[in-house]
Parts: C-alpha cells; sequence; structure tokens
C-alpha cells in the first residue's frame, strides 16, 4: 500500500470512528411491559424528604425534574401510594418498608403477564430511604448528599419500563455517587430505551 | 502475604458485585460482612410467593437449608428468607434491581432480619449474594447477574461456565469475612457499581 493511500484510510477511519454514534445499549425491563397510554401520569406525594432544605422537601423539584422524559403528566397528590393500584406516585418521606441500608430509592412494580406478550405495568411507586440525605436542584451547594432530582428522573425510568444501562453518562446508568447532579437530564440512550416503548 | 492479599483484593475487585436497583448507595465489602448477622452457605430448596397482611406488597419466601456459617456466628440448620418481590395469581410485583432468590440455587449470602418479623432478608441487597458454581472441580463464588426486572433467562447463569467471569473460592471468601468481622480491613476496597 503506498503511503498516501495508508494516510488516506487512516483519517477516513478516524473521521468515522469520531463521528460514530456511541452504541445504544439500553435495556428493558423483562418481560417487555409498558403503560397501556401516554402520557404516564406520575405523582408525588405532598409530604417531601425531612433533609431537603427547598421549602417542599423536595416535592416540587421531583415534579418538575421527571418532566425530563417528555411523556410524563406529573404534579402532586395528597394521597399517599396505594401498592397495586394506580396512579404512579413517588414518596420521598418513606423507605415503604422495603427500600433500606443501603438503598436509595427503590421502585416497586407491579404487571400481569399478557398471552400477546404486550404486558401492561398496572402500578409502579417510587420509595425513598429517609436514612440517606438528599439535596434538590432548589437548594444551593452539596455536601455529602444525593441529588433528588437526578434520583427520582432515574426512578421514573423505571416506573415507565426502562431497566439499567450499560452507557456511561446515561440516566439509567445504574450509579450515583454524592452530589452528583448528572441525571438531571435524559441522554441519547435514555431516549431511545423510552421510544423503543411508546 | 502481602502478595496473598493483593491477589485477594483483586479477586474481590474483580468479582465485584455489579449494584443496581433503584439506586444503591455504595457499600464495601467490609461494611457488608460486618453488619450482616449471617453469612451462610446454602440451598434454596422451596420458594412461595404471598401478599403481606395489608395485601399490599408480594413477598417471597425462601427456604434455606444451611451448610456452613462464616465468620464467628452460627445459627439454625435452616433460614427463611424473604424478599420482596414475586407473582400472586397471575400479578408480578417486582423492585427493579433486588435480588431475586429461586428454588434451586446453590448460595452464599449475607443476611440481616427484617424489623418486623423473625425472617432473614439479603442484606445490601444484590451485595449480599452469591451463586455457588463449580469450576475445575472447585466450587466458586460468582455474582447473580440476574435481579428482578432483567432478563430471564437461564442463559444468564450458563454464561459463567462458557466466559471464565472472575470467582473466588469458598476459602478465599472465607479469609475474607473472618478479616472483615475481626476489624481487619480488607484494603478499604469499595465495591463497584454497574
Amino acid at each position: 500500500m503506498k503511503k498516501q493511500t495508508f494516510f488516506s484510510v487512516l483519517i477516513s477511519t478516524i473521521i468515522i470512528v469520531a463521528s460514530a454514534e456511541p452504541a445504544l445499549a439500553y435495556v428493558l425491563l423483562s418481560p417487555r411491559r409498558r403503560w397501556a397510554t401516554t402520557p404516564i401520569t406520575v405523582r408525588t406525594y405532598t409530604v417531601g424528604n425531612s433533609t431537603i432544605t427547598d421549602g417542599s422537601g423536595g416535592v416540587n423539584a421531583t415534579v418538575s425534574a421527571i418532566r425530563a422524559w417528555g411523556i410524563i403528566n406529573s404534579s402532586t397528590t395528597s394521597s399517599p401510594a396505594v401498592r397495586g393500584s394506580a396512579p404512579a406516585t413517588i414518596m420521598l418521606n418513606t423507605n415503604g418498608g422495603i427500600c433500606t441500608s443501603g438503598c436509595l430509592a427503590a421502585t416497586l412494580t407491579g404487571y400481569y403477564i399478557s398471552q400477546s406478550g404486550d404486558d401492561r405495568i398496572y402500578d409502579a411507586d417510587v420509595y425513598t430511604n429517609t436514612a440517606h440525605q438528599y439535596y434538590s436542584s432548589g437548594e444551593s451547594g452539596c455536601s455529602g448528599e444525593y441529588d433528588i432530582n437526578g434520583i427520582m428522573v432515574h426512578e421514573v425510568g423505571h416506573v415507565i419500563g426502562i431497566g439499567h444501562s450499560n452507557v456511561a453518562g446515561a440516566t439509567m446508568y445504574p450509579s450515583v455517587s454524592a452530589c452528583n447532579a448528572g441525571n438531571r437530564t435524559i441522554e441519547a440512550d435514555d431516549r431511545a430505551a423510552r421510544d423503543n416503548l411508546y | 502475604m502481602h502478595r496473598r492479599s493483593l491477589i485477594l483484593v483483586s479477586l474481590l475487585l474483580a468479582l465485584a458485585v455489579p449494584l443496581s436497583a433503584s439506586q444503591f448507595k455504595e457499600m464495601s465489602f467490609d461494611e457488608v460482612a460486618t453488619e450482616s448477622q449471617y453469612i451462610v452457605r446454602g440451598h434454596v430448596v422451596d420458594t412461595w410467593s404471598a401478599w403481606d397482611d395489608s395485601h399490599e406488597v408480594i413477598f417471597t419466601y425462601a427456604t434455606l437449608r444451611v451448610s456452613r456459617y462464616f465468620g464467628e456466628v452460627a445459627g439454625p440448620d435452616t433460614l427463611v428468607v424473604r424478599e420482596v418481590g414475586g407473582t400472586v395469581d397471575g400479578y408480578t410485583q417486582e423492585a427493579i434491581g433486588f435480588p431475586a432468590i429461586r428454588r434451586g440455587e446453590n448460595v452464599v449470602l449475607f443476611l440481616s432480619q427484617w424489623e418486623d418479623s423473625a425472617d432473614y432478608r439479603i442484606h445490601a441487597f444484590n451485595q449480599g449474594k452469591y451463586l455457588v458454581r463449580q469450576r475445575q472441580g472447585f466450587d466458586v463464588l460468582v455474582a447473580d447477574p440476574v435481579k428482578q426486572g432483567d432478563e430471564r433467562l437461564e442463559r444468564e447463569h450458563h454464561r459463567f461456565e462458557a466466559e471464565g467471569v472472575s470467582a473466588l473460592t469458598i476459602d478465599e471468601f472465607a479469609a475474607m469475612v473472618d478479616a472483615a468481622r475481626a476489624g481487619r480491613p480488607t484494603a478499604g476496597i469499595r465495591q463497584m457499581r454497574d
């Protein structure tokens, strides 16, 4: 191969690799399931988290944050979650008896297996471990706390039927560290998962 | 000794259980080991699922026949492990990313007691569960890749043998537990998250 040809191939390869879309590796919950209609109603219980000092205990921040998915009808509710019954409800003030120890937040979903393979989600509720410290977009600064906005955007990804992604930087990537507010927006991988379902 | 410690640390890092779930805070092996009431090896001889009394949560119960206790604490030959999630009358509840427990599994579990009953739960969620597999004639521990909400294909279980994922021998695991519970830090390992 001539030197000029070699460099042409090399440069072309570099350009192709550099411009390639990142591999999408989202994972849907298995068996695949989704809500029957969109927008999906998600309510946030008005009793907030006592560690969040933004005036609403993170309720207002959560209501706003989860709209990042673009298919969520988000508002508050004065009724706590009723498991096994819609609408999906976010509880910032209780671990629901299930999210303890190292758990920051947990999503409990319910569904029936259908014969057609098109399973429907009947309920999904989110619980928060009140043993940990959180902060919201309504506060300034962070010291060893976990970002409630990002956590709830991630949890609502589970609510709508998405599992964990292997793509670092995706909101559905399961890792989270204190003072990391990177999950407040959804990324290409998350959008691809959403668009697969709805 | 130093070399052996390095090997154990390397193995444990490679074996580190991917944290998934809903979302979890990172816990070190030492934390998980010291916080657990029991650390056991056993066989899941039976499982069943039922609603709780208020008909809000489905729990899956597992009868675990214990063959070995790790660390300084021992207990009964049989334990009942209860985990959130399960199927009753065709309706399935799942706590996304929480550990699943299945009949016939050979496991090593870190256990703590539920606050409201005498049942036990897997401590630190999926960080507290390992599957026992055979490799080249030895029993080894591998992380369980199939959690609630994950793909329910058995091929995941066979992947361990096929691809030779990292594993820890029972003796190496026991040494790590002993060190952690004796207050000798196992190199301050931080479990990776998936």
